[in-house]
């Protein structure tokens, strides 16, 4: 099946500045993926250029399997929620308008919901709402247009911790009954890290992780305990980091350990703890280089 | 609804930008000039007011903000460049169509009241606007349209140049007339000029703005393409 | 409620295993949806709907098309059967290991182990 984005080679430069180097990743039909990284890494940039906001520097992209620049057949099966989308001089319930022509599976009664939850004043004009409110505004629209392809450039800013849970319980509902491919960036990982069946990181640009998110729960873990002990455990396994105190030491390893490992671990009266999605990624990016891949490779 | 459509009636869902204030600054301009005029003891004949000129600055104005801050939500929606390039001309024609009309009625009633009972000649622009009601009509049209195309030039420039590129796409054009001068001072064709300006009809005129407004669609359009949000 | 180590889906399947094994899912009950359990537990569809394959492929779950998944006949003897035999593993062995390594024999453990047993809901078997 054609993935719903293919890059290949995907290279964007600002001048000397590499924000995007030699991208190519598939992003596939259906399933929610999380493009994840820290701030800076370029997941903006690529969804830009997904959606022909920005043009790419060399390297190709498709979408649907055709290139989306100047393609409204493409452009306009999917939708980009940005956190620092630019408005007209419009009050909300303009853009909610607005928005309605332009998408065919406009969902007006979504929008409602959603204008409710998360507390918006219609009338108001958008320059008047805060942070969170924009926020809020562009999810809803994201939301309720229903979109084939539904892409999310870190869409929670400005929103406290019970709206952002608001936004993934909605998304979650909305996609649940309604399937299509979500591409969310964050590097709030550890609030979606449940949400994502697919996982793409970035880091300086370039694609450090690429695999299913079940692959990369539990594929590294922290051993701790006495050192002698620890040390004997991690002999040949791939060591991501280390630490020490006293006489204790924790050491983080890139490796699925499994039920014999535990039991040994166990003997040893070492503590097992697996990696969050969150701390792999701290981990890859300190590296700078694919951790799991090589690991399960 | 086709997408060139959409794209007018999305710069329309504000009904103030495009249609108040170009109405309500022309009108309070008008206003301002009956009040002075109907003050003044003594009028002079044929007073005419640059007043409607308001108008026109404000359709350049319009054209400007309708490639900078309407464009990012425009894209956006799922537009094309092209759509929406294409679209916000519609959208200009009609515009600029429905404020001719508005200008011939208005010059008629001027017309008819002599002057609004003052004198003012304020929708009666001399040698330009002053003739029959289908070249006015025309007149008006095209300059309105140059106008606003003309204003999303500028827009488009500055989004893709910021100030800078706005003040050297300005300084391009001085130069352009700079060379035009100079032009006309080596092969002597002063006499020329003014042999072609003394036998210029407003007909004539109406048909270098309709030329300048292609050109301005035309470099508006190159701009464009390589616009990012 | 959900931990780092085991994957998700593993998570979920035990969680219905254990109301299977522990009574609390009757045979020929329905069991929630893979969207009813997305959104209690907040995380991805597919996910839930692997957690329920397992258990579907273990023959502890039955497809019923168009209305859902029910617990199947014999779930819980089965359940049950299959965790009295990784009880030694999961439960015993690492008793063992610590017994071992506190210096507690054999002797002293089984007499702990029915000395204890009232504590804990009736004498061991």
């Amino acid at each position: 099946m054609t993935p719903t984005i293919s890059t290949t080679g995907l290279t964007r430069r600002y001048g000397d500045h590499l924000a995007l180097g030699d991208v190519s990743v598939d992003i596939r039909e259906g399933k929610i993926t999380g493009l994840l990284g820290r701030n800076g890494a370029g997941k903006s940039t690529f969804l830009r250029i997904v959606t022909a906001q920005e043009f790419a520097s060399t390297g190709s992209v498709r979408v649907f399997g055709e290139n989306p620049v100047e393609n409204e057949r493409v452009l306009q099966r999917l939708v980009l929620v940005r956190e620092d989308q630019q408005f007209p001089d419009f009050k909300v319930r303009h853009a909610l308008s607005a928005a309605s022509w332009f998408y065919p599976n406009w969902d007006a009664e979504l929008a409602d919901t959603l204008l409710r939850d998360f507390d918006l004043p219609t009338k108001r004009p958008i320059k008047k709402l805060s942070r969170g409110m924009r926020s809020a505004l562009s999810i809803t629209i994201g939301l309720a247009a229903r979109a084939e392809l539904t892409l999310l450039d870190e869409p929670y800013a400005g929103l406290d911790a019970v709206a952002r849970q608001l936004f993934y319980d909605r998304l979650l509902d909305d996609y649940s009954a309604h399937p299509r491919t979500v591409l969310l960036s964050t590097h709030l990982i550890d609030e979606v890290a449940d949400l994502l069946e697919h996982v793409v990181m970035i880091d300086k640009g370039r694609v450090v992780l690429d695999a299913p998110a079940d692959e990369l729960r539990g594929s590294a873990a922290t051993v701790s305990g006495p050192a002698t002990a620890v040390e004997s455990f991690v002999a040949g396994r791939r060591v991501l980091h280390r630490r020490k105190i006293g006489s204790r030491a924790s050491v983080t390893v890139a490796d699925a350990l499994d039920a014999a490992a535990k039991a040994r671990a166990q003997a040893l009266h070492l503590k097992l703890e697996p990696l969050s999605l969150q701390q792999l990624m701290v981990h890859t990016s300190n590296t700078g280089h694919p951790t799991a891949e090589e690991a399960s490779a | 609804m086709n997408t060139l459509v959409k794209v007018a009636r999305y710069h329309l869902v504000d009904r103030l930008q495009f249609l108040v204030l170009p109405v309500g600054v022309t009108l309070f301009a008008f206003l301002v000039n009956l009040t002075i005029f109907a003050v003044i003891p003594e009028t002079p004949e044929e007073n005419y007011s640059g007043g409607l000129f308001t108008l026109y600055v404000f359709m350049l104005v319009c054209g400007a903000l309708s490639m900078t801050k309407s464009l990012p939500f425009g894209l956006a929606l799922g537009v094309s460049r092209r759509s929406y390039y294409l679209g916000t001309i519609l959208l200009v024609a009609g515009l600029a169509a429905l404020y001719a009309v508005g200008i011939v009625v208005f010059q008629a009633i001027e017309e008819a009241t002599g002057g609004w009972g003052v004198g003012l000649n304020y929708f009666r622009v001399p040698w330009l606007l002053n003739g029959p009601w289908y070249l006015t009509l025309l007149t008006s049209f095209v300059l309105l349209t140059l106008m606003f195309v003309y204003g999303m030039w500028y827009g488009l420039i500055y989004r893709r140049a910021a100030v800078v590129g706005v003040v050297l796409f300005a300084a391009a054009q001085v130069l352009v007339l700079v060379g035009g001068v100079l032009l006309l001072s080596w092969t002597d064709s002063w006499p020329k000029l003014g042999t072609f300006f003394s036998t210029l009809t407003v007909g004539g005129v109406t048909g270098v703005l309709a030329l300048l407004v292609c050109v301005a669609g035309a470099g508006g359009f190159a701009t464009m393409r390589r616009v990012t949000v | 409620m959900l931990d780092e180590g085991t994957p998700l889906f593993v998570q979920i399947a035990e969680q219905i295993a254990d109301d299977i094994a522990e009574g609390n899912l009757a045979e020929g009950e329905r069991v929630p949806s893979t969207n009813e359990l997305a959104a209690f537990y907040r995380i991805n569809p597919a996910t839930a709907a692997k957690g329920i394959n397992v258990l579907a492929d273990e023959g502890l779950l039955e497809k019923r098309r168009g209305i859902g998944m029910f617990v199947a006949g014999g779930a819980r003897q089965k359940l049950l059967a299959d965790r009295r035999r990784r009880f030694a593993e999961q439960y015993l062995d690492p008793m063992l290991i610590e017994a071992r390594r506190l210096g507690i024999d054999d002797e002293t453990l089984i007499s702990l182990i029915r000395g204890n047993g009232h504590r804990n809901g009736g004498p061991a078997a």
